[in-house]
């Protein structure tokens, strides 16, 4: 692959984790735990999916086409990205989780020679303060309470290896080039620091085992994500003009 | 759960004005939901978010009674007088 081939793929599973994500967020609207809650993370879902359009749009003319129309091995999303959340406890760790590795993901491509790529994530980054004070402070808040810590502790450290993933895929010529700013190996390793010392206090005992999963980079899907992906195309199986 | 009230000032000479109130857990994340549930479309450029217990609650000792409309001139009397007496005479 050329460096140019790298970058879009490396685009193309950041949107894809973006839209999941987004996706997922969703479904919590309406049902969420109160009402304050139930808007701000709605509002949250919302920020994801524009990051997914934004991201979409540099790679193709057709977001539409390229964010549903695509065979479902040719997504790239990571499977912790594309996990079903029924359960606020599990929403919520993966929201941080997620969160902890966008700003790190951005950061990199702050200074990216991309320019619209750089454009991009200096928007995102932006908003990304509010997602982690929104979703870091809820996680601490509930960690500080016995009951919550038996809950949202075993979640967090099981869920917490699963976002090794984020940063799987090729880098190859990237650092060189100025696209990334840090290697896929650096961020990974800065996001697994950031993540213990957030949780510092708490003592969660995360083992992040020895590989970093890959399947998703590599066109695998995992078991959540036909459901997730049949939601995301209901109203364009009914209506295929509709627009986002 | 504690309530909070929060203030919205918009740009320019715009006093604080209250936007509403919301249930939070702690001051923290108060400033997180009273943004998303006030302030997400950009309603003000400023925010106050006050923990209602804080709040100084008036009671009719200190509010004013509702007859006095001598508090109320609104310079009819004057203007009457004025067109009675054109030339001011008196």
């Amino acid at each position: 692959m050329s460096p140019d081939e790298t970058a879009k793929e490396l685009v193309l599973a950041f949107a894809d984790d973006e839209l999941c994500v987004g996706q997922n967020h969703s479904w919590w609207i309406a049902v969420g735990p109160f009402l304050e809650e139930d808007l701000a993370f709605s509002s949250i879902a919302q920020d994801e999916l524009g990051h997914a359009r934004a991201l979409y749009s540099l790679v193709s003319n057709d977001v539409d086409r390229v964010a549903y129309g695509r065979p479902h091995s040719e997504y790239r999303s990571a499977h912790l990205a594309e996990l079903l959340c029924h359960d606020w406890t599990k929403a919520l760790a993966r929201h941080v989780l997620h969160d902890l590795a966008e700003e790190i993901r951005w950061t990199a491509l702050l200074n990216s020679s991309w320019p619209e790529l750089k454009a991009v994530a200096t928007r995102a980054l932006a908003e990304e303060q509010f997602h982690i004070h929104h979703g870091v402070s809820l996680a601490r808040r509930l960690l500080s309470s016995p009951d919550g810590y038996m809950r949202l502790a075993p979640v967090l450290s099981e869920l917490a290896p699963l976002g090794r993933e984020y940063f799987a895929g090729s880098d190859v010529g990237l650092v060189a080039s100025g696209v990334l700013n840090a290697s896929l190996a650096d961020q990974e390793r800065t996001w697994m620091e950031r993540v213990e010392e957030v949780f510092d206090e708490f003592e969660l005992s995360i083992d992040w085992g020895a590989t970093r999963p890959a399947q998703g980079r590599a066109g695998v899907r995992s078991e959540d994500f036909l459901a997730l992906h049949d939601e995301m195309v209901a109203v364009l199986r009914i209506d295929p003009l509709a627009t986002w | 759960m504690n309530t909070y009230e929060v203030f919205l000032k918009k740009a320019g000479k715009e006093p604080f004005s209250h936007a509403g109130s919301l249930d939070a857990p702690d001051d923290e994340l108060a400033l997180a939901y009273a943004r998303e549930t006030y302030g997400r479309r950009s309603e003000g450029e400023q925010m106050w978010v006050v923990d209602r217990s804080a709040v100084l609650v008036g009671d009719a000792i200190n509010l004013a009674m509702a007859d006095r409309d001598h508090r109320h001139n609104d310079g009819h009397l004057v203007a009457e007088l004025r067109q009675s007496d054109p030339g001011h005479t008196r």
